[in-house]
């Protein structure tokens, strides 16, 4: 059966889908998708030092999995004598490209921003054979960090889906904020943590069951509890449970005015986030941005706050999805604190820290 | 895990202190436990295109076991040594790459390529193809696409060797010396894919290969890289580490124990050199890895001093406790070289077990022996590039040949046109007439007279009408109406390519009643070199061979039966 596991910040997706991968027999196929470089080495590290693994583990990442396995092998069932030499990251055929040159750069490179769609595109042009080919060689699939697929991503997920073999997805949709293709009109409404939607109808579908793993080992229940506010009950989020209890003295949300983050910074150490390179400037922090820091643990983080999260930290006025996982994720880093530098220190419901 | 699995047969090859020849061919014999989790991938088709002696090869294959013959020069090793490169990026155990030279490439598109340079229709620069196709298994879906010159969806591999887009300009200047008609290699790149346009670095490990040639023992170290290969496998990770220390501690301890007073009697002795200090001390680098220095030996004799033929089946051997649990593809060349009959016997036994689901055989040959033995029906003839099969050869006649197995059935393969004769005496008379019609020898006008020997009229019939050979067959009548002696093969003649003459019942039942009815008592006589007194009849029913051996080299002509005469003409 497809499995769907929506799991918190800190709720050990990873480990999860390693620990699944050590316990499947010997002589099971399975390929583990993820969609960022610093995922698939991760898990690869962990996955080693679980060997002897019993199963034939396969570690990809999805535009690398889209390309040898729907694209490479029958391109020329799509576009005739055309070969693959590589992935165009970066490039864009601009909107008005049409037919072979919407999908491949001239040194025969696939666009990446288009890639999914040429791989739906050569699958059927292969008549079956992507899938049949894909069907023998693996008995279950992986699909970590799901939350980042979008646009023609989807239609892949909805592919692998309907096909007789296991799709196992895990991820966290408050942290949807990679879009490979922001043009995109394909499935446009399900972009960032709208693509919760996209699978909750998958769901009632019958294609596959969501289970929600609720349990963070990572912040601990205060930050857990403010990092749960940032999303509408409408969302449908289970009430996170922490089982980080461990107390440093300084735990918790925490407001600092930016003339007491001198004071603030040697005494904690916090990792300080912001939204992008123009914000916070005056501070002169060595500022890691949001997005950035997506995957990364630390003890303590120190967030500058945009304007409308500041109107979300004084008046809870609601924020807008990207802004909200943005801020998600700023926050779901810490274990012990989180500090927002604000100088309406006063206006604001959490403690304030003075030297 | 083969290693360990093999191991113990290994040492005991290898290792046993009373070993000889028996034991060797006892271990051969045994019989071979196909490891589980294997699954086929038979290859399926073969298609080569500009190397060497091929212009363009497409050989189908659907046999587990295939049985490669043709003449000398017809590219039996040449089909064998593609399909190795093709399966395993290598030649003679080095890589292709490495190994790629200008006679690579198909002599005539070289010629045709160089001879119409900088002309009107100039050929496109020679390049080489080797495709090999898989069946459609579970096991090879990772090679599976369809980048092969068919566009057929499957697994596969593809070598293309072809002018490479960077040295485009290179190789123009220098086209435009007028160099000599050698292909500068230098310019072309090889391109090593699976079906699925991945690009290829090492042997996809679904497609293990064994590659075994009893001919010669190439490596000047004594062991040839397959061998060397085949050891190899049969240690263990942590066996093999611990050769490499000790080693490697053997060497550092002749540096420090041997040499170190000998480099400080030259650093004595050599002034000059005093303010670098100069020496001698035991290469340590990864040239001199341990696997270059150890040698298989047979009862404390080194592998290559032992006999050739110890040495083939010592090889055969080892390559096939390997190949049993692991190879999906067993490459034989020649083995019927330095084996005696008995050990050849039992090879071929072994063999034939091995071909199976789990595996596929090549095997290419020079002997009969081999071929009758292991079936006809498995053979795949090579002649001028194409290739033939007796695939609907019935299985009657395969079981017959197998029986047969002495019988020259290559001969009845190889030939370009056939004379099929009842013995020896009918094909030295049939010589005769042949040079007295013609003046030359039956094998300069590529006639091969072959006696049946025991084998029927019939089953030669079957196999050279499989074939489409040119054959004239010369059949005794035994006192039958020669229709009825046609009859029952009438269905493998084909007039005016595969015909059938039998000789005439009313001047007697076999050749030598038939020559006395064509010649006058005297004439016969004075051939035969026979005095009145003698019975002309008797005598040449009795000394058959001796009579036709007499036919042969007599100095005057003799008439010759209606059904020779019929069969001389349609020879020249």
């Amino acid at each position: 059966m497809n499995r769907l596991t929506l799991a918190v910040a800190g709720g050990r997706k990873t480990q999860g889908v390693v620990d699944e991968c050590a316990a499947a027999p010997a002589g099971h196929r399975i390929l583990v998708l993820t969609y960022t470089v610093a995922n698939q080495h991760e898990i690869r590290t962990r996955l080693a030092t679980r060997a002897p693994i019993q199963a034939q583990v396969h570690v990809q990442g999805w535009f690398s999995f889209l390309l040898g396995h729907w694209i490479r092998p029958y391109l020329p069932r799509q576009f005739p004598n055309r070969r693959l030499s590589g992935l165009n990251f970066d490039g864009d055929p601009g909107i008005y490209a049409t037919g072979v040159c919407r999908f491949l750069d001239e040194g025969g490179r696939a666009y990446k921003l288009h890639l999914a769609q040429l791989a739906i595109m050569t699958s059927s042009a292969s008549g079956g054979a992507v899938l049949d080919r894909l069907l023998r060689m693996y008995d279950e699939i992986y699909v970590d960090e799901v939350q980042d697929l979008n646009g023609y991503d989807l239609e892949i997920l909805l592919t692998l889906l309907s096909l007789p073999i296991d799709l196992v997805m895990v991820g966290d949709v408050r942290q949807a904020l990679l879009l490979t293709n922001p043009r995109e009109r394909k499935n446009s409404q399900y972009k960032g943590i709208q693509v919760k939607k996209w699978f909750d109808e998958r769901a009632a579908a019958g294609l596959l069951d969501i289970t929600q793993a609720a349990t963070t080992w990572r912040s601990n229940q205060i930050i857990a509890d403010f990092a749960d506010s940032i999303f509408d009950d409408s969302w449908g989020f289970e009430k996170t449970t922490s089982i980080n209890n461990g107390v440093t003295g300084h735990d918790g949300v925490f407001v600092v005015r930016p003339e007491h983050v001198d004071a603030y910074m040697p005494l904690f150490q916090p990792l300080c986030l912001r939204h992008n390179a123009n914000s916070a400037r005056s501070l002169g922090l060595p500022f890691m941005n949001f997005g950035i820091a997506k995957g990364r643990t630390c003890e303590r983080v120190l967030i500058a706050p945009t304007g409308v999260i500041s109107d979300f930290l004084r008046l809870g006025k609601q924020l807008e999805d990207l802004a909200a996982c943005s801020l998600y994720v700023a926050v779901t880093r810490a274990r012990a604190s989180v500090a927002f530098v604000s100088d309406v220190a006063d206006t604001i419901d959490f403690p304030e820290w003075t030297p | 895990m083969c290693g360990s699995v093999y191991a113990p047969m290994f040492t005991q090859l290898l290792n046993h202190p009373n070993h000889h020849r028996a034991e060797v061919t006892a271990l051969i014999t045994r019989s071979v436990t196909h490891l589980p989790g294997i699954t086929p991938s038979m290859i399926e088709r073969v298609f080569v295109e500009g190397y060497r002696r091929f212009k363009k090869l497409d050989v189908a294959l659907s046999a587990p076991l295939n049985i490669l013959v043709g003449d000398n020069e017809s590219g039996k090793s040449t089909l064998l040594e593609a399909i190795a490169i093709g399966l395993t990026g290598r030649v003679n155990g080095r890589w292709m790459v490495e190994e790629l030279n200008p006679y690579w490439f198909h002599r005539p598109n070289v010629e045709e390529y160089f001879g119409s340079y900088g002309s009107q229709q100039s050929a496109p620069p020679p390049e080489i193809l080797i495709e090999v196709y898989l069946r459609n298994d579970t096991a090879v879906q990772r090679l599976r696409g369809v980048h092969n010159s068919a566009s057929t969806d499957c697994p596969g591999i593809r070598v293309h060797i072809a002018p490479s887009p960077e040295y485009e300009q290179e190789f123009s200047e220098y086209m435009t010396k007028q160099p000599p008609p050698v292909i500068p290699v230098e310019f072309y790149s090889v391109d090593w894919h699976d079906f699925a346009d991945q690009p290829l670095t090492q042997r996809p490990k679904e497609l293990a290969t064994a590659y075994i040639d009893a001919r010669t023992i190439r490596s000047t170290s004594g062991v040839d890289y397959h061998t060397r290969e085949m050891l190899a496998e049969h240690l263990d990770s942590r066996e093999r580490t611990s050769i490499s220390v000790a080693h490697r501690l053997g060497r550092q301890q002749i540096t420090d124990d041997v040499l170190a007073p000998i480099n400080a009697r030259i650093a004595a002795e050599n002034p000059t050199l005093r303010d670098r200090s100069v020496g001698l001390q035991m290469d340590q680098t990864s040239r001199t890895s341990w696997e270059s220095g150890v040698v298989p030996q047979v009862d404390d004799i080194p592998f290559a001093m032992v006999g050739q033929g110890l040495q083939a089946s010592l090889k055969v051997a080892l390559a096939m406790s390997r190949t049993a649990g692991t190879s999906t593809y067993v490459l034989v060349e020649e083995p019927e070289n330095h084996l005696s009959y008995t050990t050849l016997t039992r090879l071929l036994a072994r063999l034939q077990h091995l071909a199976s689901d789990d595996q596929q055989l090549f095997i290419a040959t020079h002997s009969s022996f081999v071929l009758n033995r292991l079936g006809l029906d498995r053979m795949l003839l090579l002649h001028d590039g194409r290739t033939a099969t007796l695939s609907s050869l019935g299985d009657d006649t395969v079981g017959y040949f197998r029986k047969l197995a002495g019988y020259d059935t290559l001969r009845l393969v190889l030939a370009d046109r056939l004379a099929l004769v009842e013995g020896p005496s009918d094909a030295l008379v049939l010589e005769r007439a042949i040079r007295d019609a013609t003046g030359k020898a039956p094998l300069d006008l590529g006639v091969d007279i072959v006696s049946m020997g025991g084998l029927t009229f019939r089953r030669a019939l079957e196999v050279c009408s499989c074939l489409e050979r040119q054959v004239v067959a010369l059949q005794d009548n035994d006192g039958k109406e020669p229709t009825s002696v046609v009859a029952p093969i009438e269905h493998l003649l084909h007039p005016p390519t595969r015909v059938l003459f039998v000789s005439d019942p009313s001047n007697g039942p076999t050749l030598e009643p038939q020559v006395i009815a064509a010649n006058d008592d005297a004439t016969l006589r004075e051939v035969l070199g026979l005095t009145d007194r003698v019975d002309l009849a008797t005598w040449m029913r009795n000394n058959k061979s001796e009579a036709a051996l007499r036919i042969l080299d007599a100095d005057q002509r003799i008439r010759y039966p209606a059904y020779i005469l019929e069969a001389v003409a349609v020879l020249q």
